[in-house]
């Protein structure tokens, strides 16, 4: 065998001969040869090469890099060489700094921000120890033509499924462990003279086995046991029993009196459950036999945890079979109703893991959330950081020409390149840390508005602060490289003998800048002409007539529950509210639109599916709410007959059914009972917008019968004058009809806007963004101007002393801004018009992007960019020659 | 006993070091510990545990004669100091007294 077999592997031996202090590598080095050598002899080669590699890389530790007292007492010399020179540059150049650090530390603050969201968005209901085995149940419909507005899928998916599903399925599928109803409803709870109307959660006691909310007080195990418990979070404790201990106190529900046993933390804001009252849903009024046994009743959304050993696919067979086993008829009658084709499932139930559900957003459920905003706010941020890159970029290159002779004497000295470039290099990465430091403090002073902005709750925490800190410092580093990488190639890249001899001119070469500033430029038009459109848009929400007076109209539940009693409450509220001058009429109606309820029948005409929204309201409901009609009369107060099966219809029901003459129809919006005669027609009311402006105008009708619902709401018309005292009064007379429920109001009008507020959210988050970035890169223009003009003030007093007067040399140097704006704008305005195409889309009723939005956009646009430019400019041109020429 | 605190890996190499003399050096105290001690230490953990005990003062280096063997290499020599030796008695004799402590049990019929 030859000897050369036997040597050892040179690559770990030179890589330790790398980081190895030199004083200690012979030590080592021969100690690693001698045991190589002995485990050739003793384990055989491959053993030994093995084990010399594994001990190299062991030794690759800090206690033994940093030993490297001689090597790294070099570089901390030139290290602090790069930290002074770097320093006294910063500070030397004060606003070149300044526009730096303000862009860049924007921007970190912006990734931080977005950094924050995402995580939170990512932590949602993560914190349940069962939450790997927890099954969100819902409904999967085939719906067909009917989705045909919704792309794709004829199916759709809600998540209410049966009353009966969570206790079938934990009898009768062996995966499920837990299940548990979470029904959300309001009721009115009373202690004493406390009355309010709380929002509250019907589950099973199963709930507090599967779910993760820690208990204050109350025995896990024995909680809900009896229909008369009640389980409360300590705020909701704290309202009705003061500072007293809550448990085993009675809160009263209606008649029935409720025994608080338990006291559970309220859900963090990152859970897609979210509950302040517990009630047993074995007490609810919805929860008897006959809903039980109705498994086309979908309302009731269910959760269940299957057992550790449990693979949930075994889930879907058994959910088939339970559907089969209990609606084999429905699903029949479904199915030829529907006409759904052969191999498609008219109804299933389906299931997603608990932690999926926060961003499933094509099933309904309280706090879901679309990932592609976060992808939009992240795409935001990076834009805003680029823009501050670019800053940092153009400023450094146009100013190159102050720090030739630095280089140029440098080198001349014996600088090497890459230590020039380590220096350039250096100098950005420490501002960009400077820039770290104020971000960190922005992010501090903005997160509350942000919270407001996207609507979360995020804290920082000590326990995200560490992987906070790192992903910053990660950022930081990476733009100062980014940012530095290039003026550092191109800065070090000067030739000492040109620069120092001073044929070097004193122009800039701006031919990499040039481009920069159009992609800044085109950025921030992009963010101009969303904004301007955006805020359009808005405008047009918020002020179009929507068909009726949607101000000065205040809603108030009777809170009287779905009963005739409620009819009556109303009947009574207005023969008081007659007294009050400044209430001018009352109305009743089931469902106050701009909320989230309302009644949608479906039926069947001449075999196609049609769907029509439908109100019950009193006789003063039309002239309350100032509805024009078009045809027809009123419902008449004093006609009874306007009470028994009559209703008025909207323009668009008309179109929808294709009547000529819509007084001498019928209709029959039934579908249970297709034979029967239907409704007379006795009027016709103008559209008006009982939905937000995202939808069309359905099809609607209103009607006074009481078998189509009840009346549960008031609106109440009242004038301008002195509303506080207005309602007041209101409330005076409410208290006096139905004591000790809860007077509860909202103005119409902001109800309507509140239906927007998602769509404000964004409208704020634009232009929060779109200031910064013109902010910044105003900055960055700001610097770039005063260089150029300094570049040219020889140039500028000959052209004065040639006769050259204010207005021309003002042109002479912003000519090129406006063309490199004008060009950057063109470049914009075809991406900003399609994404904001697509944003408009999302509203039926739009306004129509004409040409002068982007008019105004790039006016807007240039007067700020001339703005930013013009302080340099007009300063340049107003010295005097005399003072110019001594120049240089 | 001072307040610089010794972990036991660190305490097995200095009294290695103490036990070799002359000839400690890093091969020689991982041989050492595996034929008296029966346990496979790392090269690398011993030598990087040497000179954190030659920071704290506990042993001495210097490099030794020149070589045939190992490539040549020179040997980094460890000799404990007074320090070191100081230490080492003062953590057997705080740990015999901890020892004295311990109710002695006799085997039954010895």
């Amino acid at each position: 065998m030859k000897k050369a077999n036997h040597d050892p592997p040179r690559w770990p031996l030179r890589f330790l001969a790398w980081f190895c202090p030199p004083w200690l590598l012979e030590g080592i080095e021969g100690d690693l040869l001698e045991q190589f050598d002995d485990d050739v002899r003793s384990a055989g080669i491959s053993v030994a090469r093995q084990r010399l590699y594994w001990n190299v890389l062991r030794l690759f530790r800090p206690s033994i890099i940093l030993r490297n007292r001689f090597l790294f007492s070099l570089h901390s010399i030139m290290i602090r060489s790069y930290i002074t020179v770097a320093s006294r540059n910063i500070v030397k150049r004060k606003l070149y700094s300044f526009i730096n650090a303000v862009g860049l530390s924007i921007g970190i603050a912006f990734c931080i921000l977005i950094y924050l969201f995402i995580q939170d968005e990512s932590s949602f209901d993560k914190f349940h120890a069962n939450g790997d085995y927890i099954y969100r149940m819902h409904s999967v419909m085939y719906t067909g033509s009917r989705a045909a507005d919704k792309q794709g899928s004829p199916y759709e998916k809600i998540s209410q499924v049966q009353l009966a599903l969570a206790p079938t399925m934990k009898a009768e599928i062996p995966e499920v462990q837990y299940a548990t109803h979470f029904c959300t409803n309001h009721a009115i709870l009373r202690k004493d003279d406390k009355v309010f109307n709380e929002s509250i959660v019907y589950v099973d006691a199963d709930f507090f086995r599967m779910f993760s909310f820690p208990m204050q007080a109350g025995n896990v195990d024995k909680i809900f046991t009896s229909k008369d418990e009640i389980v409360l979070t300590p705020a909701i404790a704290e309202k009705y029993f003061g500072t007293s201990p809550a448990l085993g106190q009675v809160l009263m529900l209606g008649d029935r009196s409720l025994t608080v046993t338990g006291i559970i933390d309220a859900p963090p804001a990152n859970s897609s459950l979210q509950f302040q009252v517990l009630l047993p849903v074995e007490g609810w009024g919805a929860y008897h036999q006959r809903n039980l046994d109705m498994w086309m009743n979908l309302g009731f959304p269910t959760f269940v945890q299957l057992y550790p050993s449990a693979t949930a696919a075994n889930l879907q067979p058994a959910l088939d079979q339970l559907t089969h086993k209990y609606m084999k008829q429905e699903l029949t009658q479904w199915r030829e109703r529907d006409k759904v084709p052969a191999g498609e499932e008219p109804y299933r139930i389906g299931f997603l893991k608990l932690t999926d559900i926060h961003l499933a957003k094509d099933i309904g459920w309280d706090k879901v959330s679309d990932p592609q905003y976060a992808w939009i706010l992240g795409g935001i941020a990076v834009l805003i950081l680029l823009i501050a890159c670019i800053n940092y970029i153009s400023l450094a290159l146009t100013s190159s020409a102050r720090r030739r002779m630095e280089v140029g004497v440098r080198k001349v000295i014996g600088a090497y390149r890459r230590q020039l470039v380590y220096q350039f290099g250096f100098e950005s990465v420490m501002l960009a840390l400077l820039s770290m430091v104020i971000g960190f403090i922005l992010v501090v002073l903005f997160l509350p508005a942000f919270n407001q902005f996207t609507g979360k709750d995020i804290a920082l925490q000590a326990t995200n602060l560490y992987t906070l800190a790192g992903i910053s410092i990660g950022i930081t580093v990476l733009v100062g490289l980014l940012a530095g990488c290039y003026p550092a190639l191109y800065l070090s890249g000067f030739r000492p003998v040109q620069v120092l001899k001073g044929t070097f001119t004193a122009h800039l070469s701006a031919g990499f800048s040039r481009p920069l500033i159009i992609m800044q430029f085109a950025f921030s038009s992009f963010l101009i002409i969303s904004s301007v459109i955006m805020y359009k848009q808005m405008e047009f929400v918020t002020t179009k007539d929507l068909g009726y007076n949607q101000h000065q109209l205040i809603v108030i539940p009777t809170q009287a529950g779905w009963r005739e009693n409620s009819n009556l409450v109303i009947e009574q509220f207005r023969n008081r509210a007659a007294g009050i001058p400044s209430v001018v009429s009352v109305a009743g109606t089931d469902y106050p639109f701009a909320g989230n309820d309302w009644m949608v029948f479906g039926y069947d005409v001449n075999g196609t599916q049609k769907a029509t929204y439908g109100f019950t309201v009193d006789a003063h409901y039309i002239k309350t709410l100032g509805i024009d009609m078009v045809m027809g009369r009123d419902f008449d107060p004093n006609n009874f007959a306007d009470t028994v099966k009559t209703i008025i219809v909207n323009e668009a029901l008309v179109k929808d059914m294709q009547w000529t003459d819509p007084l001498h129809e019928r209709l029959n919006f039934h579908g249970r009972d297709p034979q029967a005669e239907g409704s007379r027609i006795i009027g016709v009311v103008k559209d008006f917008h009982f939905l937000s402006l995202a939808e069309t105008i359905k099809p609607m009708f209103l009607t006074m019968d009481r078998n189509d619902g009840r009346l549960t709401n008031m609106l109440v018309r009242i004038d301008a004058k002195n509303i506080p005292a207005t309602i007041a009064q209101l409330k005076k007379d409410f208290a006096a009809i139905v004591p000790g429920k809860p007077f509860e109001y909202s103005f119409l009008d902001e109800n309507v806007s509140q239906q927007y507020a998602s769509f404000n959210r964004w409208m704020n988050i634009m232009s929060l963004a779109t200031g910064f970035a013109i902010l910044i890169s105003c900055l960055g223009l700001f610097g770039l101007a005063g260089i150029n003009a300094v570049n040219r003030t020889r140039e500028i007093g000959i052209r004065k002393v040639m006769g050259a007067n204010l207005s021309n040399i003002f042109i002479l140097l912003n000519r090129q801004f406006i063309i490199l704006s004008l060009v950057a704008w063109m470049l914009a305005a075809p991406l900003a018009w399609y994404s904001m195409q697509q944003w408009l889309a999302k509203f039926q009723f739009h306004i129509t992007m004409s040409w002068y939005l982007f008019a105004i956009a790039m006016m807007a646009g240039l007067v700020v960019a001339l703005a930013a430019v013009s302080y340099h400019t007009v300063k340049a041109a107003l010295v005097n020659p005399s003072e110019s020429l001594k120049y240089e | 006993m001072s307040k610089e605190y010794l972990g036991e890996f660190e305490e097995l190499v200095l009294t290695m070091v103490g036990v070799l003399g002359e000839e400690a050096y890093g091969n020689a105290i991982v041989t050492e510990i595996k034929d008296r001690v029966g346990r496979d230490v790392n090269l690398s953990a011993v030598h990087v545990t040497l000179y954190r005990l030659e920071d704290k003062g506990l042993v001495k280096s210097h490099m030794g004669g020149a070589t045939n063997s190992r490539g040549g290499r020179r040997k980094r020599i460890f000799t404990i100091t007074n320090a070191g030796l100081a230490m080492l008695r003062a953590m057997k004799e705080a740990r015999m007294d901890l020892w004295k402590l311990i109710p002695q049990l006799k085997i039954a019929g010895s």
